[in-house]
C-alpha cells in the first residue's frame, strides 16, 4: 500500500537572506520581495523532489498552488490537493492545511521551510504525524531541520522504509532581537522526525565567551591580519570569531551580516548580495572570510546568505577563509554547506583548512 | 566509600603476575642506586628483539608521552607538525613556539580515518607528522604500508608513529626502522604488559632521530626496570590478558548497541561511543563508575569506555542501563 505524505512549502520562506534581512515572519515577506528578493522554496522543493527515490511508493497529499502542488503536478504522480490560498500565502495558511492532513491520516508531511514554519508545523501536529524539514529559511536554528534537501529526500526514503522515529527540537528564535544582532533562542516543541545518522542538523549552539574563548578569537584574528593583503577586498560574514578579525583590523563588523574591507578600512557595511556583486565587480582580488555554525558546522547556508552562489562563485572556493576557534570546532565532526545551488556545493566538498589559532589550523571536510 | 570504576585511563584491569611484582621489590632494595646501566642495556636488548631491530636503536624513557614531549622539542623547529584530532597527543602544544605551524586532521565519523592523498598533499613543507596507529580515542587503524612507504619517501618528513596499543592490534612499523632514517616508532608497557604504574615506554628509530637523544642520559626508576626486565622476558600472561581483553571488547560493543549506543569498531582496549547524551560521564560518575568525557575534542555525546574486567564492565553496563531507563 502507498504511503500518504504531505508537502506544505512556505513560498516566502528564505527570502530574506539575500537581501541581508534575518527572516521574513511578520511583514518582513512583503518587504524582502520590495527589495527584490527572488523565491528560495521553489528550489529547495525541486531538489527534494527529484532526490527522492520512494516516488513510486507515494500518494501525494500536496498544498495548493505555490505552498505544494505546483511543484508535485510535474512528477505525474497521484496527488492530492489539501485547502485553500489566497492571493499572500500566511502562517495560518501552513497551520490549517497541516491540521488538514492530519485528519486526513498523512503518514508524513514534508514541510520547506525556516524555523517560522516549523513552529506553525509544531503547532499543527505536535508529535501526531512525523515530519521531515527541509531547510529553506533565513534562520534554520531548529534541530528538526535535515541538514540540506538532498538530506531531507534521504529522511523520507527511510521513513517509507520503515525506520525508526526520534524527537527533535522546534526552537523559537525572535526575528527582531535577531536583527538587532543578538540571538534569543528559546525552546518552543518537539517534533517526530524519521532517523538516520549524520542526515539532522545539530542544535546551533551559541558562541561562548570565556576569557580563553576570547584570547582563542584574538589570535585567530591576528593570523589573519598577519596574512593581510592590503590589494584585496575582504568580505566579512557574520559572527563573533570573524567579528574578533574585524576588531583586530580596527573596523566596526556587524555581527549577523557581511561587512567588506579593503586596505583595512570599511568599504561596505551590512551588505546584500546586489552591494556584495557590486564589489566583486570593482575589486579585482576578493577574499570571504567565514565562520561555521556551532554545533551543526554549517559555513554556508545557514545565517549568511548574502553568500549566495553567485557570490561564492565568483569569488572562488581558494579565495574562502574559515575560521573557527578551537572549542567550536572541535565539537563539529565535519563542516556543511547547503548554498541552495547543489552543483556549487558539490564543488566546495573536500578538504579545506580552517583557521583555529595564530600558527594553528585544522583540516576538515565539507559535506553537503 | 568504594573504590571507584575505572574504565577512564584505558589501564588493564588484570595485575601483572607475581614473578613480575616479585622483581619489583627486588628493585626496591636498590633505591638508594641509580639503575646500573648493563641492566637497562639487558631491556634495550629485550625490546630490541619484540622490536624486529637491534638495541642501538632503542631509546627508553620513564613513559612513552615523555618520549613524544621530547620528540617536539627536538624536532619540531621550523616544521609543520601534524597530528590527527580527535588525539590525546596534550604536549603538542609544546609545538606552539617552536613550530612553523600546527595542523590538526581532522578524524570524523563513520570511519575516521586518514585520506592518503590529502595528508601527501599536506607534507610539500618540512614536517613533523605524529600518529597513533590505532587512533586513541577512536580506536581506528589510520596508517597502512604503502600509506607510511609513502610518507617516508619524502625526505622533508619526520614520522614518528606511537603504537601504545600495540598488541591489541597487530600490526607494527616497527621493523621499518632499519631501513627508513625518518621514522620513529612509540610504545609502552603500560598496556599489555599492566605496568603502568611503572611508567616505561620506549622508542626505536631511524638515524634522523637518535643523535639528540644520545646526547640525554636516561636512567629508569629501579623497581621499574626491574619489573620490566621480568615481565618481557616471561611474557606469556600478555597473550593471555589481551585475549580476554578482546573477548570482553566485543561482549561490551554488543550489549552497548543493544542499549542503543552507537559504538564504533575498535583495535584497541576501548570503545569509542556515541551515547546521544551530553552528561553520560558525570551521570557515570555519580554512580561510580568513571570513563571519558570526549567533549572538549569531539561532538557533543562522544565518549571513550575502557575495557575492564568482566565485573567492572558488567557494573558499568548496569549504570548505563539504569540512566538510560
Amino acid at each position: 500500500m502507498k504511503r500518504k505524505i504531505g508537502l506544505i512549502v512556505n513560498p516566502v520562506a528564505g527570502m530574506g537572506g539575500s537581501v541581508g534581512l534575518k527572516g521574513t515572519d511578520g511583514d518582513m515577506g512583503r518587504r524582502s520581495r520590495e527589495m527584490g528578493a527572488r523565491p528560495v522554496t521553489p528550489f529547495r522543493t525541486a531538489d527534494l523532489l527529484s532526490a527522492l527515490k520512494c516516488r513510486e511508493e507515494i500518494e501525494f497529499f500536496a498544498a495548493p498552488g505555490p505552498m505544494g502542488a505546483d511543484y508535485v503536478h510535474d512528477l505525474g504522480v497521484d496527488i492530492t490537493e489539501v485547502g485553500s490560498i489566497g492571493a499572500e500565502t500566511t502562517a495560518r495558511d501552513t497551520i490549517d492545511i497541516a491540521g488538514c492532513m492530519r485528519g486526513l491520516g498523512v503518514d508524513l508531511i514534508i514541510f520547506v521551510g525556516g524555523d517560522g514554519t516549523a513552529r506553525n508545523m509544531c503547532d499543527a501536529v505536535g508529535l501526531d504525524v512525523p515530519v521531515v524539514g527541509v531547510p529553506s529559511g533565513v534562520k534554520v536554528f531548529s534541530p528538526v531541520f535535515s541538514t540540506s534537501a538532498r538530506a531531507a529526500a534521504s529522511l523520507v526514503d527511510a521513513f517509507v522504509a520503515g525506520s525508526d522515529l526520534i524527537e527533535q527540537e522546534v526552537m523559537d528564535i525572535d526575528e527582531d532581537i535577531f536583527r538587532q544582532g543578538r540571538l534569543a533562542a528559546r525552546l518552543y516543541g518537539y517534533m517526530k522526525v524519521p532517523r538516520v545518522a549524520g542526515m539532522l542538523q545539530g542544535e546551533k549552539r551559541p558562541s561562548t565567551s570565556s576569557a580563553s574563548s576570547e584570547a582563542n578569537k584574538k589570535e585567530i584574528a591576528g593570523a589573519v591580519l598577519r596574512e593581510m593583503d592590503e590589494e584585496t577586498l575582504y568580505l566579512l560574514g557574520p559572527g563573533t570569531t570573524v567579528k574578533a578579525v574585524a576588531d583586530e583590523i580596527g573596523v566596526p563588523k556587524t555581527l549577523l551580516g557581511v561587512d567588506a574591507v579593503y586596505g583595512r578600512a570599511l568599504e561596505g557595511r551590512d551588505i546584500n548580495e546586489k552591494e556584495i556583486l557590486d564589489l566583486i565587480a570593482r575589486f579585482p582580488k576578493r577574499k570571504i572570510v567565514v565562520t561555521m555554525l556551532g554545533g551543526n558546522g554549517f559555513i554556508f547556508g545557514r545565517g549568511n546568505r548574502q553568500f549566495t552562489p553567485e557570490v561564492i562563485r565568483q569569488v572562488g572556493r581558494e579565495n574562502i577563509i574559515v575560521v573557527g576557534e578551537k572549542d567550536k570546532v572541535h565539537k563539529v565532526n565535519v563542516l556543511r554547506v547547503d548554498t541552495g545551488d547543489t552543483g556549487l556545493d558539490d564543488q566546495l566538498c573536500g578538504f579545506i583548512r580552517v583557521w583555529i589559532g595564530y600558527n594553528e589550523d585544522m583540516i576538515m571536510k565539507v559535506v553537503s | 566509600m568504594k573504590a571507584p570504576v575505572r574504565l577512564h585511563m584505558n589501564e588493564m584491569p588484570y595485575a601483572a603476575p607475581e614473578g613480575v611484582v616479585s622483581a619489583a621489590r627486588e628493585g626496591l632494595a636498590h633505591l638508594h642506586r641509580y639503575a646500573d646501566g648493563e641492566e637497562m642495556q639487558v631491556l634495550k636488548e629485550l625490546v630490541a628483539e619484540t622490536s624486529g631491530t637491534d638495541a642501538r636503536r632503542v631509546v627508553l624513557s620513564p613513559g612513552s608521552d615523555i618520549l613524544l614531549r621530547e620528540l617536539v622539542y627536538l624536532f619540531s623547529r621550523g616544521r609543520n607538525v601534524m597530528v590527527p584530532s580527535p588525539s590525546f597527543f596534550s604536549t603538542i602544544q609544546a609545538a606552539k613556539h617552536t613550530a612553523s605551524r600546527i595542523t590538526s586532521l581532522r578524524l570524523f565519523p563513520p570511519r575516521f580515518d586518514l585520506d592518503p592523498d590529502m595528508i601527501l598533499e599536506l607534507v610539500r613543507e618540512p614536517s613533523l607528522v605524529i600518529i597513533d596507529n590505532p587512533n586513541n580515542p577512536t580506536g581506528r587503524p589510520l596508517l597502512d604500508r604503502p600509506m607510511v612507504e609513502s610518507l617516508l619517501g619524502n625526505p622533508d618528513v619526520l614520522l614518528v608513529i606511537d603504537e601504545a596499543y600495540h598488541g591489541f592490534f597487530p600490526e607494527t612499523f616497527a621493523d621499518m626502522v632499519q631501513q627508513h632514517r625518518n621514522l620513529a616508532v612509540t610504545r609502552t608497557l603500560d598496556k599489555i604488559y599492566s605496568l603502568a604504574g611503572a611508567r616505561i615506554g620506549y622508542m626505536v628509530a631511524g638515524d634522523a632521530f637518535l643523535e639528540p637523544f644520545s646526547l640525554i642520559p636516561v636512567l629508569l626508576p629501579q623497581a621499574s626496570l626491574y619489573a620490566a626486565v621480568e615481565a618481557m622476558r616471561n611474557p606469556e600472561y600478555v597473550s593471555v590478558n589481551v585475549a580476554r581483553i578482546i573477548q570482553e571488547r566485543d561482549r561490551m560493543t554488543e550489549a552497548l548497541r543493544r542499549l542503543n549506543a552507537v559504538v564504533y569498531p575498535s583495535s584497541a582496549n576501548f570503545l569509542l561511543v556515541e551515547t546521544g547524551q551530553d552528561d553520560i560521564a558525570p551521570r557515570l560518575r555519580e554512580r561510580g563508575v568513571l570513563i571519558t568525557d570526549l567533549s572538549n575534542q569531539m561532538a557533543p555525546g562522544y565518549v571513550r569506555v575502557s575495557i575492564g574486567s568482566r565485573e567492572e564492565n558488567d557494573i558499568f553496563l548496569d549504570a548505563y542501563e539504569k540512566i538510560n531507563a
